[in-house]
C-alpha cells in the first residue's frame, strides 16, 4: 500500500476535504468502519487545531498516511509558530475538548515541535486489524 | 421555544453559522438542539453546544439536546468521550429534551 501525503491550505473549509481523503482511503484498503470513524474524529481535530492555532496569516496543513501490516500511522503537520493553546477563549475549550478525542480514539499518539518553535507534528496510530 | 435540527456533518467550518443560531435562538427563550440527523461533529460544535448551554443557564433559559437512539454512532462516542453524557442534558426525542428543559431549575426560576 503507498503512503498518502495531502498538503493544502489550513482553512476551515479544507478539513472535510482532509476526512474525503480519508474515506477514500479507507474504501481502498477496505478498513472497518469503526476505524474510519476514529480515524476521522481524531484526524480532524488535529487539523482543527493547525487551522487554529498554527498560523498567524495563511498556511498549509500537510496529511501523510503510512499504512503498515497492523497498523496505520496519520501524521498532520503545519509549519506554523508552533501550538499555543489561548486560555479563556472558545477556541481553547474546544481544545480542551479535542485532545481527549485524540488520546482516546487513537491506539498512540504523539505530539512533536519543530526547531525554535517553527512547525508542529502530531502523529496519530490506529490499529488495523 | 427553538428547535434547531442539525443534520450532515458539522466541524469548525459550520461551527460559527450554529454558533449564530444558537444565540438568536437562546435571545428567544429556550433551544433544543436535535443532533439526530448529523452525522459527524467535532470539538467546535461541543464547544458551541457548551457556550449556548452556560447563556442559557446564565439568562434562566432551557437548553436540552436531542440524540434518537439510533443516531450516529459518531456523535454519541464524541459526546461520550469527552464527558458531554452526562454533563449536558442529551435526550433520546425531542419531547423529551423539552420535558427535561422544563424541570430546570433555571426555568423554574424564570417562573418564580
Amino acid at each position: 500500500m503507498p503512503r498518502v501525503s495531502l498538503k493544502i491550505p489550513a482553512r476551515p473549509e479544507n478539513v472535510a476535504v482532509v476526512r474525503q481523503a480519508l474515506s477514500g482511503l479507507a474504501d481502498s484498503m477496505r478498513l472497518e468502519n469503526g476505524v474510519l470513524t476514529n480515524m476521522k474524529v481524531a484526524v480532524t481535530e488535529a487539523c482543527a487545531n493547525v487551522v487554529v492555532h498554527a498560523y498567524e496569516d495563511d498556511g498549509d496543513m500537510e496529511l501523510e498516511i503510512l499504512p503498515r501490516a497492523s497498523e496505520l500511522t496519520v501524521v498532520v503537520r503545519d509549519e506554523g509558530r508552533g501550538f499555543r493553546p489561548r486560555v479563556s477563549t472558545g477556541e481553547d475549550a474546544s481544545w480542551r475538548l479535542g485532545m481527549p478525542l485524540i488520546a482516546s480514539l487513537t491506539d498512540g499518539f504523539e505530539v512533536a515541535h519543530g526547531p525554535e518553535g517553527h512547525g508542529t507534528e502530531v502523529r496519530m496510530t490506529f490499529a488495523v486489524h | 421555544m427553538t428547535l434547531l435540527k442539525v443534520s450532515g456533518e458539522h466541524d469548525l467550518y459550520t461551527a460559527p453559522d450554529l454558533r449564530d443560531r444558537l444565540k438568536e435562538g437562546l435571545s428567544a427563550g429556550a433551544v433544543v438542539v436535535d443532533l439526530s440527523g448529523a452525522t459527524f461533529v467535532d470539538s467546535s460544535i461541543l464547544g458551541a453546544l457548551l457556550s449556548a448551554r452556560q447563556r442559557a443557564a446564565e439568562d434562566g433559559n432551557g437548553f436540552a439536546v436531542s440524540l434518537e437512539t439510533g443516531a450516529s454512532r459518531t456523535v454519541r462516542q464524541v459526546f461520550e468521550i469527552t464527558g458531554l453524557i452526562p454533563a449536558m442534558p442529551v435526550l433520546p426525542s425531542v419531547e423529551e429534551a423539552m420535558k427535561a428543559m422544563n424541570n430546570e431549575p433555571a426555568t423554574r426560576h424564570e417562573a418564580g
